[in-house]
């Protein structure tokens, strides 16, 4: 509990001192170091305070269970990664930032460690109102916050909503060990699948992570969506687990990462790409947990728990990933001052070797690249979703069927669009355009750190299901001492041991390289081969020219259209979804017209006729 | 419906004939092609005889595959790069560029063209040179050559 | 309607040369040419006459073509695009400028004949028939019908073999390699007919000023004849076999479409404008041509490019088997030539119409202005390319049938 406190502390210091930013930076990122031992700490025992009791039935508590020291230890080594980086990044913006940010984490700490509904709300809001305020911060970003902060407060409201039913089912504001009913929960999850980012409730995370700061597109992509997961695992506990919820989860899920993945092929920005990889791996995350609830009603206890820990191992790869790869695209693009993917090529040698490597990683972890995290999070998706056979269902075959069959070309797509990112950016030829002189020590340690992290964690990653309470599935075959080979069934369905795939892999390629270091005297290196003439700056491939093919085989999807203008040839390719929000605004703005103009036009009778007319029909309904 | 290969085969179109060229062809050593060769044409600025001519070298008649002798796509896959026609000013760059791209070991084959339009390509000093040949050789002219190169015959 | 060839100033006024139904004029004003400013710069490049070369927008980039690629010779194609789709196409003909137009003025006749041949090896017989024509006509002499019975042999053998080339490319350009294969073969074979008959594989030195330099032997003639009926048999075979394939018809269907007016509007002359329904050709007028049936096709696309050459090469094989025939081994009379004047002497290549207009002073060249087919036809490539993707970029040049030597000079 110590550290529990000591974190809020330091948070609260950050605040205090936010005119010294970099001061305040270092307090948040021993803040977030505390939150992890705390996680640690909970893993092994859970510990909570005592009650305050606020009000009769509103005792307001905070602790750490098992379940929450998951979601904070994966949190938190996104909050120290982030708030490292911002030591450096921060410097950029206004003293302001520091304190934002302090609290947005706060929030989220808060959220995390809640034991009560009301802290739960408080938290959830702190988050949400600061996070706006950080996207704020980035010039010219007012129209994104307000839509950041409209789907925040659906959220909100619709939490709201899912508690009070929670409060006149139990008479208790407590979230653990009550029952709730299915109010409660269609209502809370509309509010955490708003925050994942799930379609069609996506478009805010688009356009929000696209303008706000690069900290803080980090921040809103992985810390804030795990909050949103974490909402649902809790939701789930209290309201149990029925089978409708996670047949429409996993069509839901499914349907989110398709549409993520479809996104991401053809984004052009640089930060619109992976704000739609976000929508794709939350995608993935809600149809896993869907296909745990379903499996858990049809009594299917392994695949279940199986579908758990893939969800949280995907979950990990995404939040550490996620943040790592925004925290090197916005090193780049601060750099370089660019903002789309054609722009920032040749980060390798302009910017730096660090922010590339990061870059790279990060990208090989969403393209499912061995023996990477992301890799065995999208296996196991995979392995638990090829398990739909067991169910006895028909229905509940075929939405898995179909959530896999949705997963599976989001993760073909995923792979084919961090290629266009990584390829371009970190791998692509140099511009020869001069980055700009940045303050980076932070930024790259920071980055290393998460690399690592990423990359050991997959390379370890049986350790890793092993700490997270799911030893069942970790065995010994074929050679493989225990506990490095996952296992994803009982009896066994399907093995895979990525830190022997390491090793294996190091061998095969440990001679090549020998042989190639032994013999690189000999090899000649010219430029590369252009036809016999040195290739000129427009001569690149770009970037759009990548995802044209498959833009236009799926042109109706895209609603893509070839552009011509004068001399000016474009490609435009369009979320179709948003479509959707702009037709409804426009209904709302003609009705609301239309109701100006026949009710409150001014005269006194139509308008108390109007509220006759109400009074009497909610007398019936009251009735 | 036509069995295309096998009227092909029937017709027996490769003809079974000794090449010669009075050209010169100085290898480095003999063999050093081990009877195969990869060879990337580049024209510099002849009149588009010499194109044709090796188009003609790569028909069914010469049957130039039965020697080793492959038209590479790239010459960073060629062993000998023919060069075809005496440059132009501005094909000396292109020319330069490509040979550089060679992998080692390489040769050049230069056939000048007939004319006398741009520069003599043995006043670049181009290096590798194996062998040199003056006008519009014929095809077979040019087996003899490519068989000369690749070990194949003295 | 009349499509401007070339443009030129002479004596300090402007000369059009247009060609109008099968006959070449001289006109001195502008009716409204698009094509002036391809024929200014064709030294350095050629673009679409109508929308220009280079474009520009978000992701547009210029995939470059050359100089030293799969196309072969020396030249450059800039393709710009946005991925697949090519939206305009600019290309650089300067790599391959020789500059042989310009070296011919002030040399001797008979040198400058050996340069126009070499301006195109390919079009040897073309590019040396239109030149003696000119300078024939400049001296005011006429050839005896012999003689242009043997150079039309000549130029229809050159149409053979040109043809065979560009079917065979498409084929292979279709991955049709058993057909490609067959028709490299009647490629090469038809190389030796020419050797046969002028004793060169290209028809080179064959046509000088004022004759022919040596009418072929009885001999000759005949073993001409009878290869020329064994390789139409065999390519009559290849050509209705592969028009049952569908593999390499749908490939060339519908790839690089132009229109008749938009083809006359860019100076397209031979058998691709023929292909876009346009009945022009230079031989109309001629009295030995009077058997000659003159191929056209309707959908102006690669397809009909290539069948139009298909039939052509019927069509010219069996006037090659009519007039040899017609012919013996007596030598004919040369002609001496001498003095001054101005010429115009034009000719149907394979690809088109060649001209050259000369002025002639003491035997030697003081003005000289030629018009190539190639420049034409890579502006029309460059036209009928738009909105193509990339894999059509191979059918579309190839099936004009064009060069940069030709085109460059």
């Amino acid at each position: 509990m110590i550290y529990v406190y000591l974190s809020f502390i330091f948070f609260i210091l950050a605040m205090l001192v936010t005119s010294f930013k970099r001061f305040s930076y270092t307090l948040i990122t021993a803040a977030s170091a505390f939150a992890f031992v705390a996680a640690v700490v909970g893993m092994r025992a859970p510990f909570h305070s005592g009650a305050y009791i606020l009000l009769k039935g509103v005792d307001l508590s905070i602790g750490v269970d098992h379940t929450s020291a998951i979601f904070l230890f994966i949190a938190s080594i996104s909050w120290f990664a982030i708030s490292l980086y911002s030591i450096d990044y921060g410097m950029n913006y206004s003293k302001k930032m520091p304190i934002f940010f302090s609290s947005a984490l706060f929030g989220m700490f808060l959220t995390l460690t809640a034991r009560d509904a009301f802290t739960f709300v408080s938290g959830w809001e702190i988050a949400t109102i600061f996070s706006y305020l950080l996207i704020m911060e980035h010039k010219g970003s007012f129209k994104e916050a307000f839509e950041f902060l409209a789907f925040g407060e659906i959220s909100t409201v619709s939490l709201l909503v899912a508690l009070a039913s929670l409060y006149l089912e139990n008479h208790s504001l407590s979230i653990i060990g009550t029952h709730g009913n299915w109010i409660f929960m269609v209502m809370a999850t509309m509010a955490f699948i708003t925050k994942m980012g799930i379609y069609p409730l996506h478009t805010w995370l688009i356009s929000a992570h696209s303008k706000a700061p690069s900290n803080a597109s980090a921040f809103l992509s992985a810390p804030l969506t795990l909050m949103g997961v974490y909402g649902l695992v809790r939701m789930l506990s209290i309201a149990g687990q029925p089978e409708w919820w996670g047949v429409l989860a996993m069509i839901f899920g499914g349907f989110s990462a398709f549409w993520g993945g479809l996104q991401a092929a053809s984004a052009k920005k640089l930060k619109v790409l992976p704000a739609y990889s976000t929508v794709e791996n939350n995608g993935m995350i809600l149809a896993t947990l869907g296909l745990s609830v379903t499996a858990h009603s049809a009594n299917l206890t392994a695949l279940s728990s199986f579908a758990m820990i893939t969800s949280l191992i995907l979950l990990f790869a995404h939040i550490t990933s996620k943040s790592l790869l925004f925290m090197s695209i916005g090193h780049a693009k601060e750099a370089l001052d660019e903002d789309t993917i054609d722009n920032i090529r040749g980060v390798w040698t302009a910017v730096g070797k660090i922010p590339a490597i990061s870059m790279l990683i990060s990208g090989l972890s969403f393209s499912a690249f061995p023996p990477i995290i992301g890799f065995l999070g999208e296996w196991m998706t995979l392995e638990a979703l090829f398990q739909s056979y067991k169910f006895p269902s028909m229905l509940d075959k075929l939405s898995a069927a179909f959530a896999g069959i949705l997963i599976a070309l989001a993760m073909g797509l995923a792979a084919f669009s961090m290629a266009k990112l990584i390829g371009y950016s970190a791998l692509g030829y140099d511009h020869g355009k001069k980055a700009k002189k940045l303050p980076s020590f932070s930024m790259n340690l920071s980055e290393l750190f998460l690399s690592l992290t990423v990359l050991l964690a997959g390379i370890f990653s049986p350790c890793l299901i092993g700490y997270f309470g799911y030893g069942d599935f970790l065995s010994g075959l074929f050679g493989v001492p225990k506990p490095f080979l996952v296992v994803s069934s009982h009896p066994i369905f399907g093995v895979m041991s990525p830190t022997f795939m390491m090793i294996v892999a190091g061998v095969i390629f440990l001679f090549p390289l020998a042989f190639y270091i032994l013999k690189s005297k000999k090899v000649k290196k010219v430029s590369a081969w252009n036809g016999g003439i040195a290739l000129k700056e427009g001569e690149y491939f770009s970037a759009p020219a990548y995802s044209f093919t498959i833009e236009f085989i799926l042109r109706k999807v895209y609603d893509m259209k070839e552009i011509k203008s004068g001399k000016k040839r474009y490609v435009s390719v369009k979320d179709v979804t948003t479509f959707l929000y702009d037709g409804l605004i426009k209904a709302t703005k003609v009705t609301s017209k239309a109701l100006s103009v026949t009710l409150m036009n001014g005269h006194v009778y139509s308008y108390v006729l109007y509220v006759m007319v109400m009074f009497v029909l909610l007398f019936f309904i009251a009735k | 419906m036509n069995w295309w290969p096998v009227i092909g085969m029937s017709k027996m179109l490769t003809e079974d004939k000794k090449y010669e060229s009075k050209a010169r062809v100085r290898v480095k050593k003999m063999k050093e092609f081990k009877r195969s060769l990869n060879i990337y044409t580049i024209d510099v600025g002849n009149c588009n005889i010499l194109n044709f001519e090796m188009q003609a070298l790569k028909s069914p008649k010469y049957n130039i595959h039965r020697f080793g002798i492959y038209s590479a796509a790239s010459p960073r896959h060629a062993d000998l790069l023919i060069v075809l026609g005496k440059p132009t000013d501005e094909m000396i760059e292109p020319l330069r560029c490509t040979v550089n791209q060679l992998p080692e070991p390489f040769g050049l084959l230069l056939i000048k063209g007939c004319g006398d339009d741009g520069i003599d390509p043995n006043e670049l000093k181009l290096p590798n040179v194996v062998a040199s040949m003056d006008g519009c050789p014929s095809p077979s002219e040019i087996l003899a050559v490519l068989l000369k190169i690749s070990g194949r015959s003295d | 309607m009349s499509i401007l060839l070339a443009h030129f100033k002479s004596n300090g006024k402007e000369e059009f040369i247009t060609q109008e139904k099968g006959g070449i004029r001289k006109e001195s004003e502008n009716k409204g040419f698009k094509n002036l400013e391809l024929i200014e710069n064709r030294n350095e490049f050629i673009v679409d006459v109508f929308n220009g070369g280079k474009i520009e927008g978000d992701g547009v980039f210029d995939f470059r073509y050359g100089p030293v690629s799969g196309i072969g010779e020396a030249g450059v194609f800039h393709l710009y695009t946005y991925g697949e789709r090519i939206l305009s196409v600019k290309i650089d003909t300067f790599y391959k400028r020789r500059k042989l137009d310009e070296k011919m003025i002030g040399m001797d006749v008979n040198d400058a004949l050996k340069i126009a041949e070499r301006v195109s090896g390919n079009f040897s017989v073309s590019h040396s028939l239109a030149f003696s024509r000119a300078i024939e006509k400049a001296m005011k002499v006429e050839v005896d019908d012999k003689t242009k019975r043997v150079r039309a042999i000549a130029l229809e053998l050159e149409r053979i073999y040109n043809h065979i080339h560009v079917i065979s490319k498409l084929a292979s350009d279709a991955a049709q390699l058993v057909l490609a294969s067959h028709l490299s073969e009647l490629f090469e074979d038809s190389l030796c007919v020419n050797e046969i008959f002028s004793g060169s594989r290209y028809l080179r030195d064959f046509v000088t000023l004022g004759g022919v330099t040596k009418v072929p032997s009885d001999k000759a003639l005949n073993s001409v004849l009878k290869e020329i009926e064994k390789n139409k048999k065999s390519f009559t075979k290849l050509y209705k076999n592969s028009m049952t394939s569908r593999n390499y018809i749908d490939r060339l269907h519908s790839t690089a479409i132009l229109s008749a007016r938009d083809a006359a509007m860019i100076g397209l002359t031979g058998p691709s404008l023929r292909a876009c329904n346009v009945k022009e050709d230079l031989r109309i007028k001629d009295d030995i041509y009077k058997d000659l049936k003159i191929v056209t096709d309707e959908e102006g696309d690669a397809l009909s490019r290539m069948e139009v050459r298909a039939k052509e090469i019927l069509e010219s094989m069996e006037f090659v088997e009519n007039n040899v025939k017609k012919i013996n081994s007596k030598e004919t009379d040369r002609m001496t030539l001498q003095g001054k004047g101005d010429g115009l002497g034009w000719c149907e290549s394979p690809s088109g119409a060649i001209i050259y207009s000369i002025g002639v002073e003491d035997s030697k060249i003081k003005v000289l202005h030629v018009s190539t087919p190639s420049v034409f036809g890579m502006a029309a490539m460059a036209h009928s390319i738009v909105g193509n993707i990339f894999t059509d970029f191979p059918f579309a040049l190839d099936s004009f049938g064009v060069n940069f030597a030709d085109a460059a000079r």
